[in-house]
């Protein structure tokens, strides 16, 4: 086998949510024995964004908040490979906020996991726009996904509830290998550095999954729970919407692995030509 | 203002002189959005193609819908000029404004053809020396058809016989014009037109009695393209399979040319919702293999920058398009300027190495296509196209492009087999020629990081100094191992000429018109049109030693270009600039003036 890079070691602190994520996606990875090869995980920038380095597969370091757009392009181009987006809060929904939306609303075949703390922790604490202050109160990202039109799986997971978050990342990677499109995981990955979080929000969890009357193909139920635990203080957790009849958008066979000859195309060029001849 | 330069044969020539023979002719045709002034040029385009001339055409229109002032604007000639005439010699004005807009335009022996269904052409306006005909085009349209549309049909008839096309011609042209209509429709046109024909008997402009004919020429195979569609074709022949784009003035034909054409090769044009996704969503096709291009123009391509950054540090392969049009900020969306050349060259932040190349012509546009889209692939960085409204989006007649000639470079990307082979695979592995081998995803054993930060050949961050100025070195090196590949820029003239003209882009084609007028003021000139922008070739700077004086000719006010070339290391001294930045096109005439003023004086 050709030797390759080394998988680096994580740079995250001791304790930081980041690992959980990591390792829940590693676990899943082989779980569905996708080769390294075939898996391509790009990250934003961020201490979310150096977990690309860690896991031995094709990996891309975006810009700052350009985790989606970069990601979709691969997903249309090569869809044999599974994409996986990773990257903070602020990367998705401050800088790529955008992005965000237009990406739930085109559905590709990709999964993307953020790693919630609300702060920005690399450029030592700042307020990302999840975080609740004084001063606002912050976004919740799953309801966000859930208003916007083509949404096909909106999740939560916590990065100390290490079972659930596997089974988590598992559905996620199931939906967009099913060809059912974009699969959002938000991962409440606490910064013990800056906002440790952990006790607080275990204690504002409400486990979607562990509620038998919970029904996460019902938008509508989706949405006012979200609403419903809001307004106590709370979160949901969990499988909080999946479409069962999502179809990702289509994309033709590879083009990456495309006979590029153009021997072979060049009637239909003729073709172009003669519509431009006088 | 025309002192210096000798009267051009056709101005010598009295107005009433029967039957004027013209072998070259600007056209110029406007009234309101919506009054179908482009219907009368096509229509005058065909008859010319059918005829062997040499076309180009262009159009002046508001950055509206519908509605607001246009003009379509046509010149075809016994030899290719790729550009239109220093006036116009023909207009069909559909109304008040179209005259006093094109009055100062009009050639002194010119001809206008007018829709007098408001009453007569404004007073004063033009010189007495041009020929009017007032016929209520719109007027008859409606008492006799009974749709005002229909004038341009009606007005057709008019021009043909002003320029002696023979009836049964122009309505042969008029019914492959609209043949894919329905017949009632197609017969209301020609209707039209005869009663046109009727009307000019009456104003004495019967068949065969016409003031002017048109010449002809050879009739040979051409195309009749603008740049972005060329450029898209080619992109698409070179194996581009993927474009992102957002909506732009005047880069919009690409996006909408490549949704149409790469579906049915396998490929995929997006609609991103703005340009930094469309960077970036490109950038990530180009990770997987696949040849991708980004377009936009000024303000989106400044939004790019970012992107185009970090396609330079990790290393990626990717076209991006500036269609440059009238800057800064919002501008003059619709009009001509090629002010974006320092944003092309350095409008990314840090070092890396990129090239920017430019079609000489709208023809060029495909092969420029062609070659940046395998170039891309050969140094893995990006490669910037630098197109101008003109250049863009006015067509123009060129030879039919060479399909058979067009060859797909994979350069150092590794094949599944070749990359099982190797004992062990390092995406930034340091090269003589700068450029590492190239394991795409999918492929078995070739795992690797690609990332804008710097690191080390396995693709690691890294901010060791050693390393940093290895791999810097190693990026740049690219750019020294196609220099000697890059498109040279297109010649015209005496190689002896002490007198050089230096432009690139849609100004290219006006700088040999200008030439030939200052041969006939028996001033000798060479004409350089470089092709490759950045890196400045040899051949750019040794042309300003060679000459006594070159004059860099540009479309901005800061003169960009001269500056881009002299600080590669030509001669400042001997370079001066002749610039425009009032959003029109250059004239040969005023360029030639400018040059004789200057010589003269010296």
């Amino acid at each position: 086998m050709t030797k390759t890079y080394k998988p680096a070691e994580p740079i995250w602190c001791a304790g930081c949510g980041d690992f959980g994520v990591q390792g829940a996606l590693e676990r899943s990875l082989i779980d569905l024995n996708i080769a390294k090869h075939d898996v391509m995980i790009l990250a934003g920038i961020g201490c979310s964004g150096t977990l690309q380095n860690n896991v031995g597969t094709y990996g891309y370091h975006a810009l700052h908040g350009r985790v989606l757009p970069a990601a979709t392009g691969v997903a249309f181009a090569n869809p044999d490979l599974t994409v996986i987006a990773v990257g903070g809060d602020g990367d998705g929904f401050a800088i790529g906020a955008g992005h965000f939306v237009h990406t739930v609303k085109r559905n590709p075949n990709l999964v993307y996991i953020v790693m919630n703390n609300s702060v920005y922790g690399l450029t030592k604490g700042q307020d990302s726009p999840t975080m609740d202050s004084s001063a606002a109160e912050g976004l919740d990202s799953t309801r966000l996904a859930m208003s916007i039109p083509g949404a096909s799986f909106i999740a939560r997971g916590f990065s100390r509830w290490s079972a659930q978050l596997h089974e988590l990342t598992l559905a996620a990677l199931e939906h967009t290998r099913a060809g059912k499109g974009f699969a959002f995981l938000e991962v409440l990955s606490p910064c013990v550095t800056y906002n440790d979080t952990y006790a607080s929000w275990e204690s504002m969890l409400d486990n979607l999954d562990d509620d038998p009357n919970y029904d996460p193909t019902d938008l509508s139920m989706a949405f006012s729970r979200g609403v419903a635990l809001d307004v106590e203080g709370r979160m949901p957790a969990g499988i909080i919407y999946r479409a069962e009849s999502a179809v990702g958008k289509e994309a033709p066979p590879s083009m990456a692995d495309q006979d590029l000859n153009p021997a072979q195309h060049l009637d239909a060029y003729r073709g172009i030509m003669a519509s431009y001849a006088v | 203002m025309n002192v210096a330069i000798k009267p051009s044969a056709s101005q010598d020539k009295a107005v009433s002189t029967p039957q004027r023979l013209l072998s070259d002719i600007s056209v110029m045709v406007a009234g309101q959005g919506g009054d179908g002034s482009l219907t009368i040029a096509s229509l005058l385009s065909a008859q010319f193609a059918s005829r062997g001339l040499h076309l180009y055409s262009t159009s002046n229109i508001a950055s509206r819908i519908k509605g607001g002032h246009a003009a379509a604007f046509l010149r075809a000639s016994v030899v290719p000029t790729g550009c239109m005439g220093d006036h116009i010699d023909l207009l069909v004005a559909f109304d008040d404004e179209a005259v006093e807009k094109a009055a100062s335009a009009m050639a002194p022996d010119g001809i206008v053809v007018f829709d007098a269904s408001k009453g007569a052409p404004p007073e004063g306006v033009l010189a007495d020396t041009i020929q009017v005909f007032a016929v209520p085009f719109g007027r008859l349209a409606v008492r006799d058809l009974g749709r005002d549309l229909l004038k341009n049909c009606l007005g057709f008839g008019l021009v043909s016989r002003v320029l002696g096309i023979v009836d049964d011609e122009a309505e042969a042209s008029l019914r492959q014009r609209f043949k894919r209509l329905p017949a009632t429709v197609v017969e209301s046109n020609v209707d039209a037109f005869r009663i046109g024909l009727a009307n000019a008997d009456e104003i004495g402009l019967s068949e065969g009695v016409s003031p002017w004919t048109v010449d002809k020429s050879e009739r040979e195979e051409r195309l009749m393209i603008a740049g972005n569609e060329a450029l898209s074709f080619g992109f698409l022949a070179a194996g581009g399979r993927f474009y992102a784009g957002y909506p732009i003035t005047p880069a919009s034909e690409i996006l909408g040319w490549l949704q149409r054409h790469l579906p049915n090769y396998g490929g995929m044009a997006i609609q991103a919702e703005d340009e930094l996704s469309a960077i970036n969503m490109a950038t990530g096709a180009a990770l997987t293999g696949t040849r991708s291009m980004a377009a936009s123009s000024g303000p989106g391509f400044v939004l790019m920058q970012e992107g185009v950054s970090q396609l330079g540090s990790a290393e990626i392969p990717l076209v991006v398009v500036d269609c440059q049009r009238a800057g800064p900020s919002t501008g003059m969306p619709t009009k001509v300027e090629q002010s974006d050349i320092g944003t092309m060259i350095n409008g990314g932040h840090g070092d890396y190495p990129k090239v920017v190349l430019s079609p000489a012509n709208q023809g060029d546009s495909f092969d420029i296509g062609v070659f940046a889209t395998n170039l891309a692939q050969r140094i893995q960085t990006p490669v910037i196209i630098a197109m101008d409204r003109a250049m863009s989006q006015d067509s123009t007649t060129v030879k039919p492009f060479n399909l058979e000639g067009i060859f797909v470079d994979n350069a150092k990307r590794l094949t599944r087999d070749q990359v099982l082979k190797l004992e062990e695979y390092r995406r930034y592995k340091v090269t003589d020629d700068g450029v590492s081998p190239w394991a795409v995803p999918g492929t078995p054993g070739g795992q690797n990081l690609v990332t804008g930060n710097e690191r080390n050949e396995w693709g690691l961050v890294s901010a060791e100094p050693v390393n940093r100025k290895k791999m810097i070195e190693k990026r740049a090196r690219k750019i020294d191992t196609v220099r000697d590949d890059l498109p040279k820029g297109w010649r015209w003239g005496n190689a002896k000429a002490t007198i050089g003209l230096l432009g690139f882009g849609s100004a290219g084609p006006i700088l040999e018109r200008a030439a030939l007028r200052l041969a006939e003021a028996e001033t000798d000139v060479q004409v350089l049109r470089p092709r490759t922008i950045w890196p400045v070739l040899d051949e750019t700077i040794d042309f300003i030693r060679q000459c006594e004086r070159v004059y860099v000719i540009e479309y901005n006010e800061a003169g960009q270009l001269a500056h881009t070339i002299s600080g590669a290391g030509a001669p400042k001294e001997k370079m001066i600039s002749v610039l425009k930045y009032d959003g029109t096109p250059f004239r040969a005439v005023d360029i030639a003036n400018t040059v004789l003023k200057r010589e003269n004086s010296e």
